[in-house]
């Protein structure tokens, strides 16, 4: 459906059309708690980050600690999400084009992150690869660390941030069924033409939608990576923790400096996700965009 | 020229079985229509010679050889998809191009190559002017003639189109489907089609192939399986139909107190059969005789060209159907409740 017609419809919509003053008092109402609740905070992030002056700011980011801090956030977030999207695409894929035994319960366990909450999240990874988990033994015994060290942080932000190229992929593709794919395939194309030529041009906006999610998740994850992590400073600290350590020092500049950033990422990410849906809704209706010209 | 020979082919999608032992020999260069109603096999049977899917038991062979286990993009087949399947992200041209482009290096026609044929393509199917338009900016009717330039781009030995015109509306429906005729006509690729609209199976086809619950029940031309139906479910999918239930005796048929003579049944001994008699094959008149029932006019709706009626039997609340000319309305000056006599003049009596 395009949004453009929902929208004229409802404009047009006299029947279900509110008297003035209900229509302010519920805008109104939805501006105020918005800005209560989102707007308030963030401005606070920026003024507290900002109370000492521009250097003290910026001298927040030069410590060792918060560059090691920053350094790890990009690291995690860098193998996460390539590793998302590769299988975000293969299940999406799966699930939209092909049936088959245990479907419904592969769709159940990728939204599984979104259920279990990641401080259980990370426990289980404690469970599993800890001294005292399963693996632990094994593990120490072959000098490999993964529990209070990158790989556990890493499989941590993995766990939290795979359903969301998925989701955001499964209705699409199901909803563009498998026609253009078979059409490339009876016409010649290879399986990697058919995808590269075909399906990629048609799901690529959904695709980077989910990306930024996923990298926005990925990047300020707390709870499942606190409990793998071990709060190592300078080694084992992403953004997000290095924050509360700050705060609980009462470095109160330096913590919403670091905030600020974390803030910051996620005004871009804002910003690059409405600029996507905005091009996903055009690519949706090109007859109409393109009619009017 | 290619021939297509299937041979005993099964399919089930879990319980239900789509095809049931399917055997057909599709002649080189014919075109030929699968006609049935939906659920009755003949999309997957046509999806099974593209190789879209594969059959659970049983064979296809194109000019005798074995393709069964040959790879859709191996099988030199152009398709046309119901919804027509354009890339929706691609120019009416690279649509179009795609089958040329996506060929290995070795093969692959030159740029200047490709934009000749793809411009030759376009010109065939009359829409050279919509080259750098995306499909969403075209007509249902151009998105079809695009959807069968693309097909033809890889130079296909069989062209295979499922339900080519089920999403037009009817006057485009038939102008594309004479055109396609015509399109056959000078290009002679083996062509199979899927419809489960009979006039336009009729209309275009050189054989028909009736198919219900994922059996064939008929093969024939347009003029075979409309004039002489081999089952009572060819009788009734092609065309209206009366329905009467009747005893065959001795060579004849009765109806009521009709009796009408049944050459081929002289040593049927007092059987209940089915008797199927088309609108257009009954008489009205205003005199009474043996070989006549007596009706009552209960609605007439003039349709174009024909007259329909709508009769009542006395006894029976089943309404018979007949459909006259105008010029035979016009004659007899029927009113609606007026009682008439109606005269077979064909029926064809299955036994039970």
């Amino acid at each position: 459906m395009s949004t453009k017609s929902y929208q004229n419809k409802i404009a047009n919509s006299r029947a279900i059309a509110e008297p003035v003053w209900i229509r302010w008092l519920l805008i109104g109402g939805a501006l105020a708690y918005l800005g209560l609740f989102l707007f308030v905070p963030l401005a606070a992030v920026f003024t507290e980050a900002l109370r000492k002056g521009f250097e003290t700011y910026l001298s927040a980011f030069s410590e060792p600690d918060a560059l090691s801090a920053i350094q790890l956030t990009f690291i995690a977030a860098l193998v996460s999400v390539p590793l998302n999207l590769v299988f975000g695409v293969s299940a999406a894929w799966a699930i939209a084009k092909f049936n088959f035994r245990g479907k419904s319960i592969l769709i159940t366990l990728i939204d599984l992150p979104f259920a279990v909450s990641p401080v259980i999240a990370g426990l289980i990874y404690v469970l599993i690869f800890g001294l005292q988990g399963w693996f632990g033994h094994w593990l120490s015994d072959h000098d490999i660390k993964i529990i209070f060290a990158l790989p556990g942080i890493v499989l941590a932000t993995i766990f939290v941030t795979f359903p969301f190229v998925a989701r955001e992929l499964i209705p699409l593709m199901q909803a563009q069924g498998k026609d253009e794919e078979e059409a490339a395939i009876v016409l010649g194309a290879s399986a990697w033409q058919m995808f590269y030529r075909v399906t990629l041009p048609n799901i690529k906006w959904g695709l980077l939608y989910g990306v930024i999610l996923s990298n926005a998740r990925a990047m300020g994850e707390f709870g499942a990576v606190s409990v793998v992590s071990g709060h190592v400073r300078g080694l084992t600290n992403t953004l997000p923790l290095h924050v509360e350590i700050l705060y609980n020092e009462y470095n109160y500049v330096a913590a919403f400096a670091c905030a600020s950033l974390l803030a910051f990422l996620a005004l871009v990410t804002l910003a690059l996700k409405t600029l996507v849906e905005w091009k996903t809704a055009q690519a949706q209706q090109p007859e109409l965009s393109q009619e009017s010209t | 020229m290619m021939s297509i020979h299937i041979n005993n082919v099964r399919k089930n999608f879990g319980n239900f079985s789509a095809l049931n032992d399917i055997s057909l020999e599709i002649p080189p260069g014919e075109l030929v229509a699968l006609l049935g109603p939906s659920g009755c096999g003949k999309t997957t049977l046509l999806r099974i010679i593209a190789g879209l899917e594969s059959p659970d038991s049983g064979s296809i062979s194109f000019n005798g050889e074995d393709a069964t286990q040959r790879h859709v993009k191996e099988r030199q087949v152009g398709f046309v998809f119901q919804h027509y399947a354009l890339f929706r992200h691609m120019t009416v041209f690279e649509n179009v191009a795609f089958g040329l482009r996506v060929r290995p290096k070795a093969t692959r026609p030159s740029d200047a190559e490709i934009d000749r044929r793809v411009h030759e393509l376009l010109d065939l199917v009359q829409l050279d002017w919509l080259g750098d338009r995306f499909p969403p900016q075209l007509s249902g009717g151009q998105r079809q003639r695009i959807a069968l330039a693309r097909a033809l781009a890889v130079e296909p030995k069989v062209l295979l189109l499922d339900e080519p015109f089920g999403a037009l509306d009817a006057k485009v429906r038939k102008e594309l489907r004479r055109w396609l005729r015509r399109l056959h006509d000078e290009l002679h690729i083996t062509s199979v089609f899927v419809t489960h609209d009979q006039e336009e199976a009729l209309e275009v086809a050189d054989r028909v192939v009736v198919m219900d619950k994922g059996k064939i029940e008929q093969i024939g031309t347009p003029g075979d399986v409309y004039d002489n139906p081999a089952t009572p479910f060819v009788y009734q999918f092609l065309g209206n139909v009366n329905l009467f239930h009747s005893r065959v005796h001795a060579g004849f048929a009765r109806i009521g107190e009709l009796e009408v003579g049944v050459p081929g049944h002289a040593d049927t001994q007092d059987t209940p059969a089915l008797a199927y008699i088309r609108p257009h094959d009954i008489d009205i008149q205003r005199q009474g005789n043996k070989d006549t029932l007596k009706v009552k006019v209960s609605d007439i709706h003039a349709i174009g060209p024909i007259v329909r009626l709508e009769l009542e039997q006395g006894d029976s609340s089943e309404i018979i159907e007949a459909e006259l000319t105008r010029e035979r309305f016009g004659e007899l000056n029927l009113v609606r409740g007026e009682e008439v006599f109606i005269r077979p003049r064909k029926l064809r009596v299955f036994l039970q």
